[in-house]
């Protein structure tokens, strides 16, 4: 059976899984795995982009988001012709262009909006793992993995990613999908900033901060040589108290820290 | 229904090509590509692979590893994903179907100037094109001589070599008796070309040379590398792909700190950056000064390596520290004030750099090093790096994967200008790197030659020039006697002057000027330059034609050369620049001298016995496989690293300077320029001079508060890519206006668009005193505060020419002033502008103004249309 992982740590978010979507799809007609997606504004590989924090604490990151090939496929539960959506041996779920009548109930049905309708051909599209490509037999990945240049999109058989998959999550697990696309190192919130004396103008490396939870839960940190200090991997929403200290100035706390976005703190003066 | 009872699709193909999609230019290959072909037609453009005749370990791959991680070539090409959508390039709606002729252009009577960039274009035969363009070769000759038809035959383009892109046109013009040679300046690396030269020598346009080994130094011994304006996200794509981002990956991993220095989020600080230090536009050099400043008064610099190795450091000294004339000492307060970074991280990054191994690092100049004086921040470049020990374990400045991977075996060289190529094939695009024509302009002066003449100036600027050549004083025109005219035609191809070059509004007006009487442009795209022409010659891309291309620049996995097998046929009526040239060469009665007789396998077999290909395989085993990769040496890892053997035995292993030592103060510049201000003999912090006044400091900044700065583009190489569709429709690719037209992003700072009303998606005007452009305002934390972006290269869309631009073409409002007063390079990033709210009176009276500016046909996918300036006869 076959998964798609995917490392989101080692996207560049460069387009070339969305560009060669495309170069297969648009003008190409893989009846009836696909017929052509539409030149413009529909993206069976759909590259979303993310920036977070604030200047000059501001980092991004890059999702590929395509179909999810669902074990538990809500879109082919909703499919009420006749072997139009399938899923097939290897995993992959395919909507058979030659028979899908335009209803669009399996538009509705996904949760993660991976299924597009193409109002001049008068049908449900969705990426198709290039199953046209595997069958034909030299093709070992579909056009987005083997584009990819830094192996972000990995693609083959679930026994040889178990170690990855392991490590991996699933997007929008309460909908019980059971999705076959594995993410790896999606991040979460951070909080940031940089400690400074502002009586010697000098950032005040080694000093050492403690955000604590709402739930007294607390982790610590150190400011490099930049008087940068990060907590990364927090989550969503949560509330914290930053507390800040170094030797030879008064400590200083900061409260109400929400991580309802990423948090850059910016330059923080510490006092004697 | 089981799987095995379906339809399976057919998914045969009849044959695959080898393309080399990058967009470099200049016989260089990059961004290798298979192309599959099936009853015609390109069916997908994908990754080449190097494994496909060649089993992948006899190419010996190689190994660099640091902390237990390692770095290795991957079985595959990395081509930028403009390559892999370079169908949509060949087959743009923008694409030249068939040759043109301006409506009011009478070569035998009226030729109204005026109107070009407003009037249109009618149909007209192959046969009347050539006629044309040869009775006009044939009529200035006659009328002003030969030097009277400037040759634009230079610039970026595809990678072509029998069918290059450039310069074929200065070829026959150059049996004809010459031509005036426009002198292409290193548009990408002005601040090295300019400065850095002066201090460290020729090196590689001003990069530090030679370069060998740099990614294994750095990787193994460097604790922080500083990219300083480097956005390897970007920069690399349209040259050799991307492999960039997998060193970028490996440093990570190896815990090597990348410090981003630039005043952007760039794409490639967004996901490999370590720390951000974010700088106000062509400021760099007060942040470089400050550094040296606490350095100096820290005692943390190398002082026995610079007393053995370098020149002129007490006058660095005493700048710096305000002991000599100047007066005041370059804290980090004052850097401070004009670079926007805190004092204390000022002091931080010095204290850091001092105390780790660390390199610079590079791919082409970013904003950093192409602005106003950016040799200033190109040689204090140098004179740190000279401060800490350069040449040392992990000292360098490193173009990344343009040099400095493992050699190659049996690859005579991996310069931008593949030296090994014979005259026959690389004299078209001599155009592009020396100074050669008899009469020659360098392509920042083209305008002024046209306006102002005469000119005097010093260097031509051409890309592989000596520094020598700096001194060496110009006249446009030169002396009668020798054939000296003012120019009276233009030919030019694959044109990109207004969106690439410095103030392209004036270029417009330069081409609409009376003394020009006939333009001719060879182009694939009806863009920029083109819509500005009296003749226009449709030229075919890669894909269409049969051709070679050797990809021995660094930055693939591999090097590698390859048959080019033509993958489509043209479209419409096209033919290749070569073709088109020796179509007119033929009427000219020069047809023999120019083509020699010699077919495409006669080229093909020319570059294979040039490259002395016949020690490493056969011709019969190379055209049967249509490719050869080379491989690794085996002896490799022994290359010494850089500037090495300098740093072991300086004076054994002199640099090419005066002194043979690092000049940081420059002898033969104080000779030669006793009174320049703007380049003085050794670095400084110039803010304004005789050329430019563009600082926050000058009293401008009250009208135009915004720093503007303009990196090479994500999209696109330069101009080449503004229609591929699929790049259009990414969150940077274009802003979807109001109206539905597509606009060039401009990034703005929450806090500068709050204070003016501006919000993500809005239609915004950049302007200063030389104009206008129209872009689409992208408000995010990608920017810092005061700082403005746009990439430069989106085609010109002239709403008013000369004036407003629709199109996003950033550099029609760059200023015309040269690097500086005795540097004919370019000031393109790092200017100051205003960015507000297009009025809706203002949208009302341009619309009343111009109609036809707004008639014109557009594809709401791709953006311009070719029948847009297309009328029936």
């Amino acid at each position: 059976m076959k998964v798609f992982v995917i490392d989101v740590d080692k996207c560049t978010g460069c387009y070339a899984c969305q560009f060669v979507c495309k170069d297969e799809h648009v003008g190409n007609d893989w009846s009836p795995i696909a017929k052509p997606q539409p030149d413009t504004g529909q993206f069976w590989m759909h590259l979303k982009e993310y920036i977070r924090g604030t200047v000059p604490k501001v980092e991004m990151h890059y999702i590929p988001l395509l179909c999810q090939h669902c074990d538990d496929a809500p879109c082919i539960k909703a499919c009420d012709v006749e072997g139009v959506m399938y899923k097939r041996e290897d995993g992959l779920v395919e909507i058979d262009a030659d028979k899908c009548i335009g209803c669009r109930m399996c538009v509705d049905a996904c949760p993660y909006d991976a299924i597009y309708f193409n109002d001049d051909l008068n049908l449900a599209q969705k990426c198709t793992g290039c199953a046209h490509l595997l069958d034909g037999g030299e093709w070992k990945v579909p056009r987005c993995a083997d584009a990819c240049h830094t192996e972000a999109i990995m693609f083959g058989e679930e026994e040889d990613f178990a170690d990855l998959i392991a490590k991996a999550e699933i997007l929008m697990p309460e909908e019980g999908c059971k999705p076959r696309v594995y993410y790896l190192n999606i991040p979460k919130k951070f909080v940031a900033g940089t400690i400074y004396d502002p009586a010697a103008k000098e950032i005040v490396e080694g000093a050492t901060l403690t955000l604590k939870g709402a739930d007294g839960a607390t982790c610590t940190a150190t400011t490099d040589g930049f008087g940068d200090f990060w907590f990364r991997g927090l989550a969503d929403d949560a509330s914290f108290t930053l507390t800040i200290a170094a030797p030879g100035f008064a400590t200083k706390t900061i409260d109400g820290i929400v991580t309802a976005k990423d948090v850059n703190l910016g330059d923080i003066a510490l006092a004697k | 229904m089981g799987d095995k009872d379906r339809k399976k699709v057919d998914v045969s193909v009849d044959k695959v090509t080898i393309k080399n999609l990058a967009m470099g230019g200049l016989l260089g290959g990059g961004g290798e590509c298979f192309v599959d072909v099936k009853d015609g037609k390109a069916i997908r453009i994908r990754p080449y692979k190097y494994d496909w005749k060649t089993d992948f370990e006899s190419l010996r791959p190689w190994t660099i590893t640091r902390n237990g991680e390692s770095l290795s070539p991957l079985s595959k090409a990395l081509p930028a994903p403009f390559s892999l959508a370079y169908k949509k390039r060949t087959f743009s709606p923008n694409r030249i179907k068939f040759p043109l002729k301006r409506v009011d252009w009478d070569p035998n009577g009226e030729r109204n100037p005026q109107n070009r960039g407003k009037s249109k274009y009618v149909r007209i035969s192959w046969e009347e094109a050539i006629d044309l363009v040869a009775s006009e070769v044939t009529r200035i000759h006659k009328e002003y001589g030969p030097l009277a038809i400037l040759a634009q035959g230079d610039g970026h383009g595809e990678n072509k070599t029998i069918h290059t892109p450039h310069g074929h046109q200065a070829r026959l013009l150059d049996m004809m008796g010459g031509f005036t040679q426009q002198v292409r300046n290193p548009d990408s690396w002005e601040g090295w070309y300019w400065g850095a030269k002066h201090v460290w020598g020729q090196g590689f346009q001003g990069m530090m040379s030679p370069a060998a080994n740099l990614i294994k130094d750095i990787s193994e011994n460097c604790d922080m590398v500083l990219k300083w304006g480097c956005d390897e996200e970007t920069t690399p794509w349209g040259f050799t792909g991307q492999y960039a981002s997998r060193i970028s990956q490996f440093w990570t991993r190896a815990g090597i700190k990348q410090v981003y220095i630039c005043p952007d989020l760039n794409y490639a600080n967004a996901v490999h950056g370590d720390k951000w230090i974010p700088v106000l536009p062509n400021t760099d050099a007060a942040l470089q000064l400050a550094v040296i400043y606490v350095w100096l008064t820290e005692g943390t610099w190398d002082k026995e390596y610079v007393k053995t190795h370098a020149v002129g450091m007490d006058k660095i000294e005493a700048y710096v520290l305000g002991t000599d004339e100047d007066g005041f000492p370059k804290t980090p307060e004052w850097a401070s004030k004009k670079c926007g970074v805190p004092e204390w991280t000022i002091k931080a990054l010095a204290r850091q750099f001092a105390k780790n191994t660390t390199s610079i690092i590079h791919y082409f100049g970013g904003s950093a090093f192409r602005g106003p004086y950016s040799h200033e921040p190109g040689r204090l470049e140098c004179v740190m790096l000279g401060m800490q020990g350069l040449g040392g374990p992990g000292v360098h400045q490193a173009q990344m994967t343009y040099f400095g991977m493992p050699r190659a075996e049996g690859l005579g060289s991996v310069r931008f200008f593949n030296p090994d190529l014979p005259e026959r094939l690389t004299k078209p695009c001599w155009t592009t790197v020396h100074a050669w024509g008899p009469q020659l302009i360098p392509k920042t002066l083209i305008q002024d030659a046209i306006m102002k003449a005469p000119l005097v100036f010093h260097g031509s600027g051409g890309q592989e020039c000596q520094t020598e050549e700096q001194f060496t004083k110009y006249t446009y025109p030169i002396e009668k006697e020798k054939g000296g005219v003012p120019i009276h035609m233009i030919w030019t191809d694959t044109p990109c002057r207004i969106t690439c070059w410095n103030h392209g509004n004036w270029t417009i007006d330069a081409m609409k000027h009376d003394s020009i009487e006939t333009i001719v442009a060879q182009h694939p795209w009806l863009e920029n330059e083109c819509l500005y022409a009296d003749i226009i010659l449709p030229a075919n891309t890669t894909l269409e034609v049969e051709d070679i291309v050797t990809t021995v620049r660094q930055g693939p996995h591999f090097a590698s050369v390859s048959i080019q097998e033509q993958s489509v046929r043209p479209v419409g009526e096209s033919k290749s620049d070569y073709e088109i040239v020796a179509a007119i060469a033929d009427k000219l009665g020069y047809g023999d001298e120019f083509t020699g007789g010699l077919s495409t396998m006669d080229l093909q077999k020319i570059v294979f016995d040039a490259m002395k290909m016949d020690k490493l395989t056969t011709w019969e085993d190379f055209y049967e496989k249509k490719t050869y990769v080379y491989k690794t040496a085996t002896d490799w890892e022994q290359d010494p690293p850089g500037f090495r053997k300098f740093y072991e035995d300086p004076k054994s292993n002199p640099l090419l300077t005066p002194s043979g030592l690092l000049e940081f103060y420059s002898q033969r510049l104080a000779d030669h320029f006793p009174d320049d201000k703007e380049r003085p003999p050794f670095p400084q912090w110039v803010e304004r001079g005789i050329t430019h006044d563009e600082s926050l400091a000058s009293e401008r900044a009250g009208m135009f508060p915004l720093l503007l700065m303009s990196n090479h583009p994500r999209w696109r190489t330069h101009a080449q890519g503004d229609d591929i569709v699929w790049a259009r429709e990414t969150p940077t690719g274009k802003v979807l206006g109001f109206d539905g037209y597509n606009y060039e992003p401009i990034w703005i700072n929450p806090g500068d668009a709050e204070a003016r009303g501006i919000k993500d998606g809005d239609v915004v005007k950049v302007f200063n005193e030389r104009g206008i452009v129209l872009v689409g305002a992208r408000v995010w934390e990608r920017i810092m505060p005061g700082v403005v972006y746009v990439d430069h290269g989106a085609r010109h869309d002239p709403l008013i020419p000369g004036k407003v631009d629709r199109g996003g073409a950033i550099n029609t409002i760059a200023p015309n002033g040269l690097t500086s007063k005795n540097c004919c390079g370019q000031a393109t990033s790092g200017y100051i502008v205003d960015v507000q709210k297009v009025k809706n009176e203002e949208w009302e009276a341009w619309r009343r103004d111009y109609p036809d500016a707004f008639a014109r046909k557009y594809d709401p996918g791709a953006g311009l249309r070719f029948d847009a300036w297309v009328v029936e006869r």
